[in-house]
């Protein structure tokens, strides 16, 4: 990239609110000078922008929704939607913060059109797992192969199930907070509600998690 | 006090999100407690196990493929960028508009004058056509012997014809005989009559 003092990239400017732990300075500039060429029609700044986020977005709706190929395409699906929305993004959140939420939404989406559709169509045999193809995609957590299941490890699988039996709203909270680790103020955002809800959210959500993993929990 | 206040801020200094200032001040208040100092040490341990176990970032299947789907559905989606052309000016298109006004103005005089002059209107002889006599209403009667005459008022807007001459109804005529009723048949024995036994419900 071509760097000039009168750049007007340069005037870009940062992020407001918190920043993530893992996160520096440089790569959150990095993130908004990419933006501005991507909003300039530049496609391969915003391939580079999907190559740094993909893994981020892409974790998250696997964890909401615990279906990789599903998870796959809606990821696909957050980044198309981003690079459409892009000439919006006005640089008041940061990127990824501002890509959370439109993982928020695709993941509401499909769940409300999941339960749409199979609306009234109880079918027993969908629940038989002998019936479902192993080598699909769409397999439940469950059916993880041998060499993931080893690299994980058996609490991460605990863990994973613990989360899925928590309520939509109650998941998310846990998984932007203590997976992806954003702030209160940035799940506020994401997830369109005040801070004192993520704080209840966030606190009930955890009680839940402890108790269902009591076990695992005191032994650490 | 504020309640509220502190509890928003203890829950974020136990997931330390405070920084400089709000964060002395979280010490401050909170540092001191050991029941505060357990709570935080316990969400840090929550948090680490969480994070340990479950990763925050995990890279997509065939993550070329999925950079490079996600590069075509944009172009297909893009809209296709205008070709620009420099427009030259010919005569051409001068010349056609103008041709085309001058042939419409000409069709509409042409019109016009063929209107003004129409042979058929003017040239037809009117005067031995048969004239329009005007005649005496005829009154009929139902029964010989009876004299009809008729009044009509304009202001009214009523006509009245008196018959003169018919016999005398007699008291023992039955008009109900003579009224318009529908038979039985053509009744709908349903509507507005209360189903049997209704009350009963």
């Amino acid at each position: 990239m071509n760097k000039s003092s009168d750049d007007p990239l340069n005037k870009v400017r940062g992020p407001v609110g918190s920043v993530e732990p893992d996160a520096s300075n440089d790569d959150l500039d990095d993130d908004f000078r990419l933006v501005a060429l991507a909003q300039q029609g530049n496609l391969g700044s915003y391939d580079a922008l999907v190559t740094r986020h993909r893994g981020r977005i892409f974790a998250m709706i696997r964890n909401m929704i615990h279906q990789e190929a599903d998870a796959w395409d809606l990821s696909q699906e957050v980044f198309i939607k981003a690079w459409n929305a892009l000439p919006r993004f006005e640089a008041r959140a940061r990127f990824s913060t501002w890509l959370y939420r439109i993982a928020h939404n695709v993941v509401y989406d499909w769940t409300r059109k999941r339960k749409i559709e199979s609306a009234g169509e109880f079918n027993d045999e969908i629940f038989e797992r002998e019936r479902i193809d192993s080598g699909s995609f769409t397999t439940p957590s469950g059916g993880e192969s041998p060499d993931e299941m080893i690299a994980t490890g058996e609490l991460r699988e605990k863990i994973e199930a613990a989360i899925a039996k928590l309520s939509a709203e109650h998941r998310e909270v846990v998984i932007l907070k203590d997976v992806q680790g954003l702030a209160y103020k940035e799940i506020a955002v994401v997830m369109d509600c005040s801070i004192g809800t993520v704080m209840s959210r966030l606190f009930y959500a955890r009680q839940k998690l402890q108790t269902m993993l009591k076990h695992e929990y005191e032994s650490r | 006090m504020n309640t509220n206040h502190d509890e928003h801020r203890l829950a974020l200094w136990l997931d330390d999100e405070l920084q400089g200032e709000e964060l002395a001040a979280a010490e401050a208040c909170f540092g001191s407690d050991p029941d505060s100092l357990a709570a935080r040490e316990e969400t840090r341990r929550w948090r680490a196990m969480i994070a340990a176990a479950i990763p925050a970032n995990k890279e997509p299947p065939y993550a070329e493929f999925f950079n490079g789907r996600i590069a075509r559905a944009i172009r297909e989606t893009a809209p296709e960028p205008m070709p620009v052309t420099v427009r030259r000016v010919s005569w051409n298109a001068v010349l056609y508009p103008l041709a085309a006004c001058i042939g419409m103005a000409f069709t509409f005089l042409l019109g016009v004058k063929t209107s003004d002059h129409r042979p058929d209107l003017v040239d037809i002889d009117v005067s031995g056509a048969p004239k329009a006599i005007p005649v005496d209403r005829i009154l009929y009667t139902p029964e010989s012997g009876v004299r009809a005459e008729w009044f009509t008022s304009l202001d009214a807007s009523a006509t009245v014809i008196v018959l003169d001459g018919v016999d005398a109804i007699p008291d023992s005529m039955d008009f109900s005989a003579t009224a318009a009723t529908p038979p039985p048949r053509d009744i709908d024995a349903t509507a507005g009559t209360e189903p049997e036994g209704i009350s009963d419900l």
